[in-house]
Formats: structure tokens, sequence, C-alpha cells
């Protein structure tokens, strides 16, 4: 291998990379806020006893869950505007996408940490004389909350990485800027090495952070 | 606005031939990238400290950045790295395997962990040899434990499998983004695409869930 | 039940299976079978398990012994195993050298032809659950002995036929219940021809309408003369079966002796309270 790094050309860069950055963080904070909060609506929806809701609650949660993402995205980009004539800028419509992609696979995270609420404490809730909402409030979205956690967090710094696939309908993220910097500069090792990193660097910490809470609930639960 | 979706019809079969790259790739991808899975979870627990490191952060490298830029740092770079151009197919089977081995990797580390140290306790108070307690305690049990999650990984790999359009391969997604934008029709294309992509994973989801529940059944003690 | 042990109690002979038994030395009379002596356990150096610990078990002894939890019960028999590291101390089996301390950072020194002659059946289930219970019998004698399949196998449901578990030969160990998985981890220890078993509280984890089974299985290996070390909290059971009790706590042998006398008139201070523990609550 004779390649010799160089990554002097890249600082032309820097200020479009970090431009971008921006734009990536930006993207998952937003789809993050409605992930976890549609999430469990969702989620309750999904239980509902009555099929009507449940069905296709289930149905929405499915598709997303069993499409690739990349088509989440693409569609909405060209369906949204022809089927119900609204014309949003991109980043909406990139947060709307992968908002609703998080919303699927964390609706299956409460649901799941929501099912895994002992019944006594549904018991003791109605004992207490608490209507169904107030428990809901006070005990399941509590406990739910905390089991799911460590879910919610993995998902989240899932849709920090799925977030790059928005620079293939040309909203100018992290990815994006990076792929127009290796085509001016000539560099693409370099190039993409150092996105790579830049990724890394913010998932790996997050993804530790899950670790440590699990490990700590491991010890607890002992 | 009215849907005319029997247009689509029309292109059966290049959205099959599409399909049939996406499964072709998928299935590949998924056996050379267990292996690999299955020896860097071996690697992670080895005794070489070296290993150790060098798998770990393989793994954590590959879970911790999008698949997109794998996908590109294979096929942009690695042509000049050998010196030869490379076919988008070799970049997108790179990549898509190591995606592969490095989430693979944890499920086989998570079952190599499931088993349970009052077993190996039982091999050693039974004499067996240190191999035998490998090849005829440790290493069924730990594949058995590993096929639901391994299932749902190939269930990710197939849906991740749509990026290699980014790189001009010509598989679902691309098939069905050409016809798309050839025939201005993406409502009806693009979601008879996505509807595609459902019906093969949806069931093996599903499979997964009653294969957990008959594994938990048989494995449990 | 009780008329059964009476005789027990003379029992001297001993053949561990109905298979033949080779070794002349674990069968030597008068000599002790076990003998553990100093023997020094830690699992870090804040917990200090055996604390020079002594013991000795004549052949065709009936050892059950009993004490604290955490006394180091388990323990003890899990260095007999040989599945545990100890500190200093050593243990021979049949006169022969056994477990031997190598002081400094060495590891404990195991002869693994005498291990291969002690069988040992534990508290928590231990059958390999992807293994159909035959498989789980026929394992160690043909990867250890290199004994042909069928011959396991007869061997095998031979032990099944003759624990009334014919019948389940084919199946998994989760579609037995426990008294029954037990008894399997007792024929599984039993297909080496052990020269001395060892059990762990093996019914402590069982539905109490299953612990008679399992203690019917044990008392039936006792009538055959199989030398044996109990370790259980089942008072009444450690009563019939024991030729000798040792009340072990603190890391080391309190009192022993033989069974009336430690359980109707304990010398100790230590032992007279643990017993009024256990059999006045
Ligand atoms: N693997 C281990 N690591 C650290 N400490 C241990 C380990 N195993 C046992 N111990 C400790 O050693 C001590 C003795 O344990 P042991 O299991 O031998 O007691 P025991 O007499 O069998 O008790 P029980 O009647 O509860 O079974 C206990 O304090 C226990 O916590
Ligand atoms: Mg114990």
């Amino acid at each position: 291998m004779s390649y010799s790094f160089d990554f002097t050309g890249l600082e032309q860069g820097y200020d479009s990379l970090l431009e971008g950055l921006k734009v990536t963080v930006e993207l998952t904070l937003a789809a993050n806020l409605i992930g976890v909060t549609l999430g469990f609506v969702v989620a309750l929806l999904v239980m509902s006893r009555i099929s009507l809701i449940r069905t296709p609650v289930m149905l929405f949660i499915e598709f997303f869950r069993c499409t690739p993402a990349i088509i989440q995205i693409v569609w909405f980009f060209y369906c949204v505007p022809i089927m119900f004539d609204v014309y949003l800028d991109s980043v909406t419509m990139g947060v709307l996408a992968l908002g609703l992609n998080l919303t699927a696979f964390n609706a299956e995270a409460y649901r799941a940490a929501i099912q895994s609420v002992p019944k006594e404490q549904h018991d003791a809730g109605i004992a207490l004389g608490l209507s169904p909402f107030q428990r809901v409030i006070y005990i399941v979205l509590p406990h739910a909350l905390r089991s799911a956690l460590p879910v919610l967090i993995t998902n989240g710094i899932g849709i920090f990485q799925q977030t790059a696939l928005v620079a293939i309908v040309a909203i100018q993220d992290l990815m994006y800027q990076g792929k127009s910097l290796a085509t001016t500069t000539y560099r693409p090792i370099e190039t993409f090495t150092l996105i790579a990193v830049i990724y890394f660097a913010v998932s790996f910490p997050v993804a530790q952070l899950v670790q440590l809470i699990e490990r700590r609930r491991e010890v607890a639960s002992r | 606005m009215t849907y005319d979706f029997a247009v689509v019809l029309g292109y059966w079969e290049a959205l099959l031939q599409g399909l049939e790259v996406t499964v072709e790739l998928t299935l590949l991808c998924a056996a050379l990238g267990s292996a690999l899975g299955f020896v860097t979870s071996l690697a992670r627990v080895s005794p070489v400290r070296f290993l150790r490191w060098i798998s770990t952060l393989y793994v954590e490298f590959f879970r911790g950045t999008p698949v997109l830029i794998q996908l590109f740092w294979f096929f942009f770079c690695l042509p000049i790295i050998l010196g030869s151009d490379i076919s988008n197919f070799i970049a997108a089977t790179v990549t898509l395997t190591l995606y592969t081995g490095a989430i693979t990797s944890e499920t086989f580390r998570a079952s190599l962990k499931s088993i349970r140290p009052e077993e190996i306790d039982a091999c050693i108070a039974l004499g067996l040899p240190r191999l035998t307690q490998i090849t005829n305690i440790v290493l069924p049990q730990a594949l058995l434990r590993a096929i639901p999650t391994l299932l749902s990984n190939f269930v990710s790999l197939f849906k991740e499998s749509a990026l290699v359009s980014a790189v001009g391969m010509a598989d679902l997604m691309f098939v069905g983004q050409n016809i798309s934008s050839n025939i201005a029709k993406p409502v009806e294309v693009l979601t008879v695409v996505a509807v595609i992509y459902f019906v093969v994973a949806f069931p093996l989801t599903r499979a997964v869930t009653v294969i957990e529940r008959k594994m938990l059944a048989k494995l449990a003690i | 039940m009780n008329k059964s042990m009476s005789n027990l109690s003379s029992a001297k002979s001993f053949s561990a299976t109905d298979s033949t038994n080779k070794s002349p030395t674990a069968s030597t009379s008068g000599q002790a079978l076990v003998k553990v002596s100093n023997l020094h356990k830690s699992y870090s150096p804040t917990i200090q398990v055996l604390k020079g610990l002594d013991l000795t078990m004549a052949a065709g002894e009936r050892l059950v012994v009993i004490g604290p939890s955490g006394g180091g019960k388990s323990t003890l028999l899990r260095v007999m195993m040989g599945l545990e590291q100890i500190d200093s101390g050593s243990i021979t089996f049949a006169g022969q050298p056994y477990i031997t301390a190598n002081d400094g950072k060495a590891k404990t020194k195991i002869n693994l032809a005498v291990r291969q002659q002690i069988g040992m059946v534990f508290q928590h289930y231990t059958l390999f659950p992807h293994l159909t219970i035959l498989q789980n019998l026929t394992l160690a004698p043909r990867k250890v002995r290199g004994e042909s399949k069928a011959s396991a196998e007869a061997r095998g449901m031979a032990l099944l036929t003759r624990f009334g578990l014919a019948a389940k030969a084919g199946a998994y160990p989760n579609q037995l219940s426990g008294g029954q998985k037990q008894r399997v981890a007792i024929a599984r220890a039993l297909m080496l021809d052990p020269k001395l078993m060892l059990f762990d509280e093996v019914t402590s984890a069982l539905d109490p309408e299953l612990v008679a089974e399992v203690e019917q299985v044990i008392m039936s290996l006792a009538e055959q003369g199989m030398p044996m070390m109990i370790v259980t909290h089942d008072m009444w059971f450690a009563k019939n079966i024991a030729s000798r009790v040792v009340f072990c706590a603190g890391g080391v042998v309190v009192e022993e002796g033989p069974p009336d006398q430690i359980f109707n008139a304990p010398k100790h201070e230590r032992t007279r309270e643990f017993l009024d523990r256990v059999f006045h609550i």
C-alpha cells in the first residue's frame, strides 16, 4: 500500500462539515423528540382493546419496522407532496420520516416495558382509587420509561446513524457535506474516514452509556 | 388525485430482478457475515489481549457508524488502496459482510454468555475434556440460542441492503427508483417497492417470535 | 424406610454400580477413603471460607455434612470435586495424593485420574438442556472413556430402568419434573462408576412433594454400599442416611460423630444452637 494520507486538503471543508454535523444533530434531536413522545402514545394505542384502533396502529408499526429506512425517506420526499399537496422544506420532511420511523421502533420498546409493569402495581393503583388516566401517568409511564430507557437510547443513537440517509435526498447533513468535500478535494479516503470517525465519536459514548445503565441494573436486580 | 397502480404491473419483471439481486446479496452477506461474526465473538473472549482489542474495535466501529458511510468508504476508497477498480458488487458485499459480522458477533457473544456456569461445573465433574466441553456443550447451545436473534439480524441486513442502490447496484430499491422517475409515478412505484420489502421482512420477524418461543421452551431447564 | 436404614449402618461392602469395580486402591478396607488435611480456601483475600479443615472418611462411610449457611459446606464439596483452587492443605483419596496446593502462585494440583473416580450431583439442575436424557447419560462415558455408543446406551438404559425413568430416555430435560431431573443427574454421575458420590443439597431446589423420590434413590445407593458425602438441610434425611455426621461451621469441622450422638447429645454449644434452630422453628 503506497497511499500516503494527507488531511491538509480537508481544512477548507471544516466549516462545511461543522455545518453538516449541526444539521445531523438537529435532525437527530427532532426525530427523537417525536419518537420518544409519539412512541409512547402509539404503544398505548397498539395495546388498545378496540381492534379498530389496534389494527391500523399495528400496521403502521410493522410497516416502518419491516421496510428499509431509505425507502421511507425517499417515499416521503416524492409522495407526500403529491398525495397531500403540501410542500414542506426538505429538513422538515427528513425529520418527519425519521421521526415516524423512530416512533415505530420506540413504540415496541414501550410496549415491552409497559407489559413488564407488574400486575400488583396496577392493582395497587386501583386500590388507591386512581383513575385509569392517573394510573397511566403515575404508575405505568414512570415504570415504562425507566425500563425502556436503554432501548430508547439505543434506538435514538440508531436514528443518529440513519440520518445519514437524508444525504440521498440532498439534505445538507454531515454525510452530504462529506461527500461533496470528498469530490472537491479528491481525497475520499481522508474525508470518509474523518466523517466515519465523527459519527463514531458521537455514537460510541452514548452506546457505552447504555451499557453502563444496563450493567447497573443487572447488579441492582441481583 | 387518482392513482394507477396497474401501471406498475407492467414492470414486474424488472422489479423481480431487483428483488433477486437484493435477496442474493442478503443471503451471501448473511452467510459470510455470520461466519465472521462467530469468529469475532470468540476473538472477543480470547485470552490474547490483542485479539480482544482488535475485535472490539472492529465491532464498535461498524456498529457506531452509518452503513452508508461504510459503503461509500469501500466504494470510493478501496479502489485507491488496491490500485485497481472494484465493482459495486464487491464494495457492497464487503460492506454488508462486515456490517453483519459486527452485529452477529454481539448475538453470538450473548448466546455464549447465556450458557449457565453450573453446566460447566457439571462438565468438569464428569471429567469431560475441554474440547468436548466446547464442541458438545457450549457450541451447540450457543448456536441454537443464537438462531432467533440471528434471524432478526438478517432482516436488518435485508433492509440495510437497500443502501447499495446509492452506489448504483441494481437491487430492488435501485430498480424501483429508476422506474419511478422514468414514468413519473413515484406514489405507485415506491409504494409497491415498499410493500415488496414488507412482504419479505414481515413474515421473517413473525418467525423470529415463534422460533424464540420454541427455543426458550426447548432450552429451558 | 427406617427399617431398611437400620441394616445400612452395618453395610461395609461396596460396589458402585452393577458394573465391575476394578480399582483395588479405592476399596482397601480399613484405610481412609478420603483424608482432608488442613484445608484452606478463600475466594478473595476478604472471603476466607475454609480455615484449616480436617476430615477423614473411611471406605463405605456415608458422611452427612450439616451446618449453618455460608459455613463452607458447598465449598468443601466443590474443592473435593476439583472445581475450585485451594490456598493450602491437601486431600488424599484412597491413599493417593489427590488435591495439593502449590504454594505460591501456581495452580492447585489435581490428580485427574482420581477425580474421575468421584461423581457429584449439584443443587441446581445441571442436565444439558440440548441433549436427551439418554444422551446426557452417555456423553461422558463415550468421550471420557471411549466407550462404544451401544455399550453406553445399554448401561444408560439399564440405569434409567432401575430409576423408573426408562420411558424418558428420549425426552429432553425440560420435559421432566425437578425430581426426575435430579434422578437423571444422579444416574449421569453413576455412569462413570464413581468410587465416591458427592451430593450438595440435591433436593433443596425441589418442590416438597418431589423430595422423597430423590432421597429414595440416594438411599438405595447407600444400601448398595456406595460411599457418599452429603450436604443437606433435611435433618430427617440426614439422620436416616448418615453413618457419621459432620457439623461444619466457620470453615472448620466443629464436631463429628454418629448421627445419634450429634442429633441427641451434641457436645459443642454451636452444634446445639444450630440444631435447636433447625428443629424448633
Ligand atoms: N464463587 C464465590 N465467590 C465469592 N464468594 C463465594 C463464592 N462461593 C461461595 N462464596 C462465599 O463463601 C462462603 C461459603 O459458601 P458455601 O456455599 O460454601 O456455604 P454453604 O455452607 O454451602 O452454605 P449454604 O448452606 O447456604 O449452601 C459464603 O460466605 C459465600 O458467600
Ligand atoms: Mg451450599
